[in-house]
């Protein structure tokens, strides 16, 4: 039996049988697995802490022949959702953001096929959010490199029906997963991008997550780049993601209707 | 050979089981074949009747035999202070302690995106309506110590404060009985968040 060590994010877990634990994770080196992590559900399990959605470990496995599951050693955790409990956040949409983003690259990541930059992608954002990064902000950034690194997320750089550049904002016709420019687009409305939203798009290109903090977006520019996200995920899933519709429900609860903290 | 019906039915129904795979059930399922009449038929009742007879009590949800339940109805208890769980079965393990003698209230699971349990699939409702009534002083959050857990902790915070109630968490820190050597950060972060004067 082999055993791998590698670099990880947890995404999710489930329950197995009395005391165990099916443990889905996305390695730097060897793409998504799904592991056993015994006794994960005991009281003095030396798993407890560690395989919370979206903590970054150091995870040590074996691999067996023809078996689809592996076989978790340890996880040493190195960044965690927890340790953002109280310390700089203490919104529960924030903490339910970290389900968000797992279930995100859950979705994307290729099973046992490295994608190191999804890798990378889900580790700079748990490590903004452990640190305190504004999380609409970020949940915005996340969607948008995501999208990006999967070679989705539309063109921004010029209006595909013209050519010309999106100098008074941009639409999303619909039923199309494009943005055009405010002269193409056709009657019947769509997703708008107003300018301010595409400066973030623009900021989010060329940063780093954890200068969020520098990087401006009022809650108007916030709910169309939302709006627009979502539209885009659910074409190309086909679904709509469980956290988002948890996100907006804990919102709803929390605000009346979209808060200040913006949802999924 | 071919097996009899009754007893694939049955391989089939414990199968269903959490926990318990194909060998299990069959393993299970011969138990009961050589076991006497008179004891599965204790065991099929036993089970007819948790069906019959337990139910969630109105007031707190938690599990019980008649509603309201003993806690709430028991004269002894105090109504000033309700402590909030995510399952029934937490309630036995804060009953255990004998130091808790105020009331319960059971939200029947945590906020779990992942697993798509929103607040509307939880007894929130029932809650704010116990503490909107007027009563209750203090209501203690004792939510399981994780992601899921804190998030539910902090939402509930967030709508029971306006209230006019003392809202508390349970302390979270190093088990009894272990080693600081192998604590993790965060657990280690909590002892020192919640230390106190001795």
């Amino acid at each position: 039996m082999p055993v791998y060590t590698s670099d990880a994010l947890i995404l999710r877990t489930y329950k197995l049988g009395e005391a165990d634990r099916i443990v889905v994770f996305l390695t730097r080196d060897r793409g998504k697995k799904r592991g056993v992590a015994k006794g994960a559900r005991r009281a003095r399990s030396r798993f407890i802490g560690t395989l919370e959605p979206l903590t970054r470990a150091g995870v040590a496995y074996y691999e067996r022949e023809l078996r689809d599951l592996v076989r978790i050693n340890y996880v040493e955790p190195q960044s965690s959702p927890l340790a953002a409990i109280g310390r700089v956040h203490s919104d529960a949409a924030a903490l339910g953001h970290s389900a968000y983003f797992a279930e995100l690259i859950d979705e994307w990541a290729p099973e046992a096929h490295a994608d190191e930059r999804l890798y990378r992608l889900g580790a700079s954002v748990i490590d903004a959010l452990a640190g305190g990064a504004p999380v609409p902000r970020l949940a915005r950034y996340f969607e948008f490199w995501l999208l990006r690194l999967q070679g989705v997320y539309p063109q921004l750089s010029s209006c595909p029906g013209c050519g010309g550049a999106f100098d008074g904002g941009a639409v999303m016709p619909p039923r199309d997963s494009h943005y055009l420019c405010r002269r193409c687009v056709p009657a019947g409305g769509g997703t708008t991008l107003s300018i301010d939203a595409l400066r973030f798009l623009r900021s989010a290109a060329a940063s780093a997550p954890e200068a969020l903090e520098s990087v401006s977006l009022d809650a108007a520019a916030g709910r169309e780049l939302e709006t627009a996200h979502r539209r885009l995920i659910q074409v190309h899933l086909e679904k709509e993601l469980k956290s988002a519709r948890v996100l907006r429900e804990i919102n709803h609860g929390l605000h009346g209707s979209y808060g200040s903290h913006g949802s999924a | 050979m071919a097996r009899p019906d009754p007893l694939t039915k049955l391989i089939e129904q414990l199968q269903r089981l959490p926990g318990i795979g194909a060998k299990s059930a069959q393993r299970l399922a011969f138990h009961v074949l050589k076991t006497p009449r008179e004891e599965v038929e204790r065991l099929a009742d036993a089970m007819r009747e948790v069906k019959d007879r337990v139910t969630y009590c109105s007031v707190c949800s938690n599990i019980t035999d008649t509603d309201p339940c003993y806690y709430c109805t028991h004269p002894g208890r105090d109504a000033r202070v309700i402590c909030v769980v995510e399952e029934p079965e937490n309630v036995a393990a804060i009953e255990k302690t004998r130091d808790f003698h105020g009331l319960y209230h059971v939200l029947m699971g945590a906020l779990s995106p992942l697993h798509g349990v929103g607040p509307d699939d939880l007894k929130i409702k029932g809650l704010l309506t116990r503490v909107g009534n007027g009563g209750v002083e203090e209501v203690i959050l004792a939510t399981n110590p994780n992601v899921e857990g804190e998030a539910t902790a902090i939402y509930l915070a967030k709508l029971l404060k306006p209230l006019g109630v003392r809202v508390t968490r349970i302390a979270m820190g190093v088990p009894v009985g272990s080693d600081l050597e192998y604590a993790d950060e965060f657990t280690m972060h909590k002892a020192m968040e919640g230390r106190r004067e001795v």
